[in-house]
């Protein structure tokens, strides 16, 4: 049977997903960060070091969070492995499947913030090395938008409600929103929760204590939350609108919404799509502050860096050159030129120092955000396990549709803490 | 309109042909069906218009124009960009797949109708059952442990492991139209093949693989539709770009595109041409098969 | 499954053993149909007792994902969402394919350009046209807002009353024309001569329709619904891709609510316990309607008897 000779033949051309031939390293990465972070520093070090070959691939960042875990529990997973470290490191760590690079990388611990470079660390010993940029979330706001409806941008949140009905009435979105894809309702979530009840209650959550979700605090930060949504604060199509399209980032820069409250990966796709409006009605801040709460309204939430892992099923040849790539190729002066240019914070010791144009910059504001912020807590869906990430966007979903209270929420919640 | 019972030679009941109703079509015009069938018509038009006419957008300015209007300026930039992003590797992996898949399935499920028809023991009535029960397994239910399976013997990210689940779940199908077709055949050609002293296999590949061409075709258009379509299996069981099929690709151009419609829907158009093609070829082989496969 | 025989046009002799081919010829079919849709639902029902995370290896743990998953109110909300997504496309699909399908069945010259059109979509991948209308219902950059219309500027992907009806009406544009085709080879197949009995009678078109048309078409209803009702257990592709793979609670169709309980949360072990009921579910309906069709009997059907 001929049909018999032809699956012989495809079977034979069946190549796991990481067995490049010899030093070549594969590397996978998030589409996000390919353009200015991962793709330059990779095309340099190719030129660099012909015999020590880095493949890159990337990925949309909802998708890569389903792949990176499949093909690590298939065993064929890249030989750098990106992550946000938390709960998704530990996995890997407890699972044995990711190197142990305490000793390889302690000569470029100096290098870093302490508290960025610890994210890394599980018991004692080094698995993650950072190689993004911190990406606070900050609220941009369109200028002459917020001109056009009288509206200066808020630094409260009673001026925040306040600024609601006028731009409704303007004809424009309060605040583009991608509830599609679920993770950009979460950064509301984080920030309103840090100002009222403080950063001890998401500590207290990702520490797994019973009934964390409970906090008074919180419940009141959601109570909050909920009423900003009935104040048609984010319109009602929010959910059709998706981040990994960038359509939140696109309602800003076509004028249709005013205000958008997302990472501060946002301003290189506002400087690509819309180079115009970037240099002239784009703002931005710090998420404005709570009177009465608990927490210091100079804390900041977002991403404290991306890290780079090393499979521990790549070949030693593979796996030196990783390891030669996240300590040499990353973070280099030129890296960090890069970066600050790309007006993009580096998580490293001195930067400050490094920047042009002072404080005024996009990089420049987001340096001092980082560097006067008393807590910068990294976002939740990665600092929990991914369990209880997932049915945390389940029900946050559902406390934006108002088709669970508050109280309802917590309870979901608390039922997930040590599952 | 030739149907496959006409290519059949059946001996029993043949409906007679509607002539006699064709003449009464003049006298009452049916038009309420037709209202309604060109509401519908509407309905499916409406969407295929929008897809190809979008297409042929320039980026530059699509969020501000009208876009039932046709374009002032039609542009093939969006199809470009498309078929510079691999394109045609994906369609390459889409067509190994679809073509080894539909022949395996095809070749192991005539045999099996051949043993369902003309065999009548106790294991083949208990396999024929086992198919008719297999309809109904959702394929959904299986790619948890399709996955870890796959991942166990190595088969991960490998175009064989969108192949083999493919085959497996095509074959009751494709046993069920074939066997009902094989059964319509007349005895007589068997016994006089038989009395020449042909054996099973002989028969199978000179008797009733030509008598079962209007069959075979139903179902490996049926099959190749169905698997070139797939997006579940590629979606879960692999994973590199140059494993990726077209409707996985789609998937991934749209986050690539981000908020450039025009090309994801060129990339669309695209991805459907190749079964357009087939479809334009064999569409009345398709209608007619399906219309006798599925049991009258 | 009830043990059947065979009529095929005459009576036939029992084969002698020389001719009837041996069971061989079926055992590869079997052979692969088994490994790869049988045997999973076999490590589905092991893995519904383990906890897996699809990193680590798959750990025993008895019934417990059985009690989570039968506990948790969001099952049942995903099975009860399945069902009326089933019970909705069923009463969308079937009256319209049965309607289309007879005027399709009708021999007017221009019906064949019709019908070839009505077709289409029988060969779009879910894929494209999860991408299709996710463009076209976009309430910021879609076909409503560049029209201006404004009824048509609706939150149809993501206000949570307005989805279901959204992917029961996609569901239909994708799967009316296969039924239509049923529906058509089913009018086909009555013979002209009951038509024209009836109208010697004085019966109008209605009436033909429901006194003969929708009778001689029982077994077609019975195999189109078989079909849709399985079929629309499974609905995924679509309703991923609409939803762009973070489904909201709205649309959690137990498929679904089975992917990301496994694919997102990693709970393999909580998700193959969803996708046995899924399969359970599927299977029983089918029994149903195979013992209602006859889809077993191993005769050929002879209409208008």
């Amino acid at each position: 049977m001929t049909t018999v000779a032809i699956v012989g033949a495809l079977s034979g051309c069946s190549a796991g997903g990481s067995s490049a031939g010899g030093s070549t390293a594969t590397l996978w990465a998030l589409t996000g960060d390919q353009t200015g972070v991962v793709e330059p520093a990779v095309t340099a070090w190719n030129k660099a070091n012909p015999k020590e070959q880095i493949n890159a691939q990337y990925f949309a960042n909802d998708a890569y969070k389903t792949k990176i875990r499949t093909s690590v529990g298939a065993g064929s997973a890249p030989t750098i492995i990106y992550s946000w470290a938390g709960g998704t490191l530990d996995s890997y760590v407890k699972a044995g499947k990711v190197a142990d690079l305490t000793s390889e990388t302690a000569s470029i611990k100096s290098k870093y913030n302490s508290s960025v470079f610890d994210l890394g660390v599980v018991d004692g010993k080094t698995y993650a090395v950072p190689m993004d940029p911190s990406y606070p979330v900050l609220l941009y706001f369109n200028k002459s938008v917020l001109a056009k409806a009288g509206v200066s941008a808020p630094t409260t949140w009673d001026e925040l409600l306040a600024a609601i009905p006028k731009l409704k009435s303007a004809g424009v979105l309060p605040f583009a929103l991608a509830g599609g894809s679920k993770w950009p309702e979460l950064m509301w979530e984080e920030y309103l929760v840090d100002r009222v009840a403080g950063p001890d209650a998401i500590k207290a959550i990702a520490a797994g204590k019973k009934n964390a979700w409970s906090d008074p605090g919180i419940i009141k930060a959601n109570t909050m939350l909920q009423q900003l949504v009935s104040a048609g604060a984010f319109g009602s199509d929010y959910n059709s609108v998706v981040a990994d399209s960038n359509a939140d980032a696109a309602l800003l820069y076509t004028g249709k919404a005013a205000m958008l409250l997302q990472g501060a990966w946002a301003y290189s796709t506002f400087q690509t799509s819309a180079a115009d409006f970037t240099k002239s009605s784009l703002g931005y801040s710090n998420f404005p502050s709570v009177s009465g709460g608990k927490g210091d309204p100079a804390n900041i939430v977002g991403n404290v860096s991306g890290y780079f892992s090393v499979s521990a099923n790549a070949s030693a040849a593979q796996k030196k050159t990783a390891i030669a790539y996240l300590t040499q190729g990353t973070f280099n002066d030129a890296y960090t030129k890069r970066l600050l240019d790309g007006g993009q914070v580096p998580p490293i010791k001195g930067v400050s120092s490094q920047i042009s144009g002072g404080s005024d910059s996009f990089v420049g504001k987001t340096a001092s955000l980082i560097d006067s912020a008393p807590n910068f807590q990294m976002s939740w869906d990665q600092a929990l396990p991914s369990a209880e990430a997932t049915a945390l966007l389940t029900n946050l979903d559902q406390l934006f549709t108002k088709s669970i209270t508050p109280t309802q929420f917590s309870d979901a919640m608390n039922k997930t803490i040590g599952q | 309109m030739s149907t496959l019972s006409d290519a059949r030679t059946t001996p029993a009941t043949r409906p007679e042909p509607a002539k006699s109703r064709r003449i009464k079509g003049h006298k009452t015009r049916n038009f309420i069906g037709a209202f309604g069938g060109y509401v519908w018509l509407a309905v499916i038009i409406l969407p295929i218009y929008y897809i190809v006419i979008t297409s042929l957008r320039p980026q530059d300015g699509f969020y501000s124009s009208n876009q039932l209007v046709p374009p002032s300026a039609p542009t093939l930039s969006q199809y470009a960009l498309v078929l510079q992003s691999d394109f045609f590797l994906y369609l390459a992996n889409s067509a190994i797949v679809t073509v080894v898949s539909v022949a395996v399935t095809v070749a192991v499920s005539l045999g099996a109708a051949y043993a369902v028809v003309r065999s009548q023991t106790r294991f083949t009535k208990l396999g024929f059952s086992i198919f008719l029960v297999g309809l109904a397994v959702p394929l959904q239910a299986t790619i948890i442990p399709l996955f870890y399976m796959m991942s166990k013997v190595g088969l991960y990210d490998s175009l064989m492991a969108l192949i083999l689940p493919s085959i497996g779940f095509a074959i009751p199908l494709t046993v069920l139209v074939l066997s009902n077709f094989l059964r319509d055949l007349p005895n007589e050609l068997f016994e006089s093949m038989r009395v020449d002293g042909a054996s099973n296999w002989r028969i199978l590949i000179s008797l009733v693989t030509p008598l079962s061409r209007p069959a075979l075709i139903t179902v490996i258009i049926y099959d190749a539709l169905t698997v070139w379509n797939g997006f579940l299996f590629p979606l879960v069981l692999t994973q590199s770009p140059d494993k990726r099929t077209l409707p996985l690709s789609l998937w991934t151009f749209q986050g690539q595109f981000s908020v450039n419609v025009p090309a994801t829907l060129a990339a669309v158009v695209l991805s459907t041409l190749p079964i357009f093609a087939l479809y334009l070829v064999g569409r009345r082989q398709l209608v007619a098969g399906i219309t006798a496969g599925f049991g009258k | 499954m009830s043990s059947s025989t065979i009529k095929s046009g005459g009576v036939r002799k029992r084969p002698t053993g020389v001719g009837a081919p041996s069971g061989w010829y079926m055992a590869p079919a079997l052979g692969i149909f088994a490994l790869f849709a049988l045997v999973p639902l076999v490590v589905a029902l092991w893995l519904s007792f383990t906890t897996w995370d699809a990193i680590s290896s798959p750990v025993f743990v008895g019934g417990a994902n059985w009690a989570t998953v039968l506990a948790d109110r969001g099952t049942w909300h995903a099975l009860g969402l399945t069902l009326e997504v089933v019970a909705l496309s069923w009463l969308v699909q079937t009256p319209i394919s049965l309607l289309l399908g007879v005027f399709v069945a009708g021999t007017q010259k221009y019906r064949a350009l019709l019908a070839a059109i009505y077709f289409l979509p029988l060969i779009l991948s879910s894929a494209a046209i999860g991408l299709a209308f996710k463009a076209i219902l976009d309430p910021n950059f879609g076909l409503g807002a560049s029209v201006g219309v404004s009824w048509l500027k609706q939150n149809w992907l993501g206000s949570p009353s307005l989805i279901l009806p959204v992917v029961v009406f996609i569901i239909a544009w994708q799967f009316v024309p296969l039924h239509t085709l049923l529906y058509q080879g089913g009018v086909r197949q009555i013979p002209a001569s009951l038509y024209e009995a009836a109208q010697i009678d004085g019966a109008s078109r209605v009436q033909q329709f429901f006194s003969i048309t929708l009778p001689q078409l029982r077994y077609t209803l019975i195999t189109s619904s078989t079909l849709m009702i399985t079929g629309s257990l499974t609905y995924f592709d679509v309703v991923f891709v609409l939803t762009g793979g973070v489904p909201s609670s709205a649309i959690n169709i137990l498929p679904i609510d089975m992917y990301v309980t496994g694919f997102s949360a990693a709970q393999f072990g909580t998700a193959s316990v969803l996708a046995i009921i899924l399969a359970v579910i599927g299977l029983a309906i089918s029994l149903v309607l195979t013992k209602f069709s006859g889809f077993n009997r191993m005769s050929s059907q002879q209409e208008g008897a």
